[in-house]
């Protein structure tokens, strides 16, 4: 009995773990899926125009650029980016972006993406923060647009999957769950005011629902082309421009707010594949 | 908190326990000063958002004071920091904090113009800080009603986070008991409502009591598109 119970763990475990990481998958099919499992959500409906173009997503450009960026040798150090661990040992990329933020032992903290890239690209490549390189974080012509889309491009169709194991991950993830309901601001708001109720709209844009799986990981799933800004934007950006309409104080990159939310992001959308790169409105 | 009329300082909840100060590069690279996991999640939410140098906290908030100011917490926004709706006891103290906190305008309540109204109801500028910041000199603040209600039927952009305000007037009339039914739900709407996900917009000091007064006429006035 004790026998049996021992070789059947190691089973369900591989098991467990397949069926949770998945297979990559082409972000439109990652689309559809969601479309047609999901026929009464508003907010994955809601643009016509953008589900059609989804074939043709301006963002998969910069999946090319990002590619030739990372394995390119650059900085002061003329060294390429594959030494970088973003958690699943240097240079491997396939499943990482989606298992993310999680505890680094080398910087003995809790890092989102982007602040694990710009971790990479100062010590590795030996960047400063002068550089645009890593200085200039947003917009289709900036490194780190490209190289987060190349990267993030890598755990299309996964599921989301950031570890908890450690103890400081549990507790980024349970400040960023209280951040999430955290009201403050000009305007008493919180991140649940307008992501805590299924189908809202805020004029005519419908919004995510923070509990519903699908909505949530489409929600979540930066980097995306944003239509309305003709750019590439992250995690980060939509974190910025949130607290900038919530009327919040702005918040700068690289800290520990942002990744304390995605934290939480990327927790409520566990288990749901992850659309990389994605359109949004 | 912005320019809070009653303060509120002594409901402020603070986990001061944890806030240390001489946090540079919060538990950094270099050595492990704080140990986040010996917090729990409310306090290290607290020390997050207040002590780790996330945000621009040195910018100049429109309505007064600093950016800082508007990341603290005063009583209503740290009790109405939930998951869903508040217990009946939590209900009952906001309710409370609400009416304490509440000031009627010089004068009483009145109605202003509904065609200004109308402007403040569609503008969302304003109050908008840490990059491109508004500019309440070039341009003035707005209301943004029409980003979670309804209110002109023949208005076709409206949100659905708040109910329904078409005809709001018309249903209701305008004596006094509604004028000043009307100017306490939008300037602190937890009297009635509490941890409703409507701004304070007159406690806040994010109106000014004559836009107030505008944004009144456009719900109520009968000659209002709204009551057509």
């Amino acid at each position: 009995m004790f026998k049996k119970a021992l070789l059947a763990l190691p089973v369900a475990m591989a098991v467990g773990a397949a069926a949770q990481a998945g297979e990559w998958q082409d972000p439109n099919d990652v689309l559809q899926q969601f479309l047609q499992e999901n026929p009464d959500s508003a907010y994955l409906h809601q643009s016509e125009m953008n589900i059609m173009m989804m074939p043709d997503n301006p963002a998969l450009w910069l999946v090319d650029e990002g590619e030739e960026l990372f394995y390119a040798k650059r900085g002061p150090n003329n060294v390429s980016l594959e030494g970088c661990d973003f958690g699943k040992g240097p240079g491997e990329l396939d499943g990482a972006y989606v298992e993310l933020p999680r505890y680094f032992e080398d910087t003995g903290k809790v890092m989102d993406f982007e602040m694990r890239l710009v971790h990479c690209m100062k010590e590795l490549q030996g960047f400063t923060s002068d550089d645009a390189a890593v200085g200039q974080r947003h917009g289709n012509g900036s490194d780190i647009m490209k190289l987060t889309t190349f990267i993030a491009h890598q755990s299309s169709g996964m599921a989301w999957n950031p570890p908890l194991d450690h103890p400081q991950e549990q507790a980024m993830r349970d400040a960023g769950e209280k951040l999430f309901y955290r009201r403050g601001g000009a305007m008493d708001f919180n991140c649940a005011s307008c992501h805590g109720d299924v189908g809202k709209q805020i004029r005519a844009s419908v919004l995510p629902h923070v509990g519903t799986g699908p909505e949530w990981s489409k929600a979540v799933s930066w980097p995306a082309h944003r239509a309305g800004h003709d750019n590439v934007r992250s995690q980060n950006h939509r974190i910025r421009g949130c607290v900038w309409q919530m009327r919040h104080a702005g918040i700068k990159a690289d800290t520990p707010v942002n990744t304390a939310l995605i934290s939480y992001w990327n927790d409520q959308a566990r288990g749901e594949p992850a659309i990389l790169p994605d359109l949004k409105r | 908190m912005l320019g809070n009329k009653t303060g509120g300082a002594g409901l402020v909840v603070l986990a001061s326990t944890v806030l240390i100060a001489g946090c540079d590069g919060w538990m950094g690279e270099t050595s492990g000063e704080v140990d986040i996991t010996a917090m729990n999640a409310d306090e290290l939410a607290e020390y997050l958002v207040l002590e780790t140098d996330s945000y621009r906290f040195e910018q100049e908030a429109q309505e007064g004071g600093s950016a800082r100011e508007r990341m603290k917490q005063d009583g209503i926004q740290a009790a109405c920091s939930l998951e869903g709706d508040p217990d009946a006891d939590t209900a009952g103290e906001v309710i409370a904090m609400a009416r304490e906190s509440y000031e009627e305008p010089p004068g009483g309540p009145r109605l202003g113009n509904w065609r200004r109204g109308a402007e403040l109801a569609r503008s969302g500028y304003g109050y908008r800080i840490g990059h491109r910041n508004d500019d309440h000199g070039s341009r003035e603040p707005g209301g943004n009603c029409y980003a979670c209600h309804q209110m002109d039927p023949a208005e076709e952009l409206y949100g659905t986070l708040g109910p329904s305000l078409a005809g709001y007037g018309a249903t209701r009339g305008n004596d006094s008991s509604v004028v000043n039914y009307v100017h306490q739900v939008v300037s602190n709407p937890h009297q009635y409502f509490p941890c409703t996900k409507m701004p304070r917009f007159g406690h806040n000091n994010f109106l000014t009591e004559e836009q107030i007064a505008h944004i009144m006429a456009y719900l109520l006035d009968p000659e209002s598109p709204v009551n057509q």
